[in-house]
């Protein structure tokens, strides 16, 4: 699992963790079973405090995602990629949400951010469609 | 439990220059405590003195329950520390460097140091004279961790190292907190520092302006943007504690802690006509704002929040 960390975007470095690891689940990276690696692993990979990751690691078992595993660590529960899946969606929203709040305060019509919405995916699914074509 | 560094109202000045007035803090044992402030703030004179390498003029300093008056020598010798410009012999080689230090600690010492060397892909052979500024940097880092200290004090240690060096340096002390042992980092790189540190202690010209855990640093403070219908129209008061202010035309920016959300909601009675947005500031914006409001008026201490409890 590969994770980008931006410690100074305005999320705290725990949530970001435990979004990288939801998208994983999400996207199918993690599965049913499988662990993320110990505290001591991720800290010294991502070169953060490993209190965050122990921070990040509580809030997923506290949202069913992870389940401790007697002696081995944390694995992915059964129930967590419908619960990423779901959650995927409503992180996307709030990204959403605060674009359209940024277009929307700076006058931008209804009309125009149609049609730069439209433009923006067909142009993300020709690219897509290049890439699989190669 | 003890405090691993404990200061009461240190004072320290050199000639007519007040480099610490009236410093308190605890750091609890197993945190990373940042030490962050512009040049000249007072971190390296702070640390020496912990150290026992200062004397202060008055207040006490106690590390690992010890006083640095009385034993310094004992703190240097159960502390790991690197300063910022290591002192180490020019004609002795990487090995020889070791084999040296290990007599003035418990056996083991060579045994780890060895460890680090091969850790960090160090020539044992080498003299410390034909290293490059990023490997003798690495030399003094496994002498301060090579007799597993409980607590290890670092001195702008990667300053002008190359990012994989950095980055080295980071992990090392990641793996240090890992195991429950504690570190004073003081540093100009806010980024590194956002992301290993605990808790934060920001010094300004001698003075203790903010200490308080990033965490709560950081989802307390907010930085507000407004724009106003005019130039001429006064904004109302920000609820909060405002921690800077600036404007740029009719454009209104704060940075502000402990912000009541509801009032915010109803505009907090900004005029008709103008707009405002909410943003959450990374600790490098909040470190400029505190160190500029300072400036402008020293004596007001714009953020000191009540120290850390446990």
């Amino acid at each position: 699992m590969h994770l980008h960390l931006d410690p100074s975007n305005g999320l705290p470095i725990y949530e970001q963790i435990a979004r990288h690891v939801k998208f994983a689940v999400a996207n199918q990276l993690l599965q049913i079973g499988e662990h993320v690696p110990s505290v001591r692993d991720m800290a010294t990979r991502l070169a953060v405090n490993p209190n965050t990751v122990a921070r990040a690691y509580r809030d997923l078992q506290a949202a069913g995602i992870l389940t401790p595993i007697r002696g081995t660590g944390l694995a992915v529960t059964p129930d967590a990629p419908g619960r990423c899946q779901a959650e995927r969606l409503g992180l996307i929203r709030t990204r959403l949400r605060s674009v359209l709040t940024e277009a929307w305060q700076n006058g931008i019509a209804v009309d125009e951010l149609r049609s730069l919405f439209d433009d923006e995916l067909s142009q993300l699914a020709t690219a897509g469609l290049a890439t699989a074509a190669r | 439990m003890t405090p691993v560094l404990a200061l009461k109202s240190v004072s320290k000045s050199y000639g007519r220059v007040q480099a610490l007035q009236k410093v308190s803090f605890d750091v609890p044992a197993g945190r990373v405590c940042a030490l962050l402030g512009a040049n000249g703030a007072g971190k390296s004179t702070l640390i020496r003195t912990l150290l026992g390498l200062e004397t202060p003029d008055s207040g006490t300093t106690h590390v690992l329950g010890m006083d640095s008056r009385t034993h310094g020598l004992e703190i240097r010798r159960r502390v790991g520390y690197m300063p910022e410009k290591p002192a180490l012999y020019d004609w002795m080689t990487v090995a020889e460097t070791g084999w040296f230090t290990a007599g003035f600690y418990p056996s083991g010492f060579q045994n780890v140091y060895e460890q680090y060397v091969r850790h960090f892909q160090l020539d044992p052979r080498q003299k410390i004279k034909h290293l490059s500024k990023g490997t003798r940097a690495k030399v003094a880092l496994s002498l301060a961790l090579a007799h597993k200290p409980e607590l290890l004090i670092l001195d702008e240690p990667t300053s002008g190292l190359d990012p994989l060096v950095r980055r080295e340096f980071l992990e090392s002390m990641v793996d240090v907190a890992a195991e429950g042992r504690s570190v004073l980092l003081s540093s100009h790189q806010v980024s590194e520092v956002e992301r290993v540190a605990d808790m934060v202690v920001i010094l300004l010209g001698g003075e203790l302006i903010c200490i308080d855990s990033l965490d709560e640093l950081k989802s307390s403070t907010r930085e507000i943007v407004a724009t106003l219908p005019d130039m001429g129209t006064e904004p109302p008061p920000v609820p909060g504690q405002v921690l800077a202010h600036a404007q740029f035309g009719h454009e209104h920016v704060w940075l502000a802690r402990g912000i009541a959300e509801e009032q915010l909601a109803e505009r907090w009675g900004l005029p008709e006509g103008s707009a405002f947005h909410v943003q959450t500031p990374s600790l490098e914006d909040i470190l400029l704002a505190l160190l500029r409001e300072y400036r402008r008026s020293p004596g007001v201490r714009p953020a000191t929040s009540e120290a850390i409890r446990s």
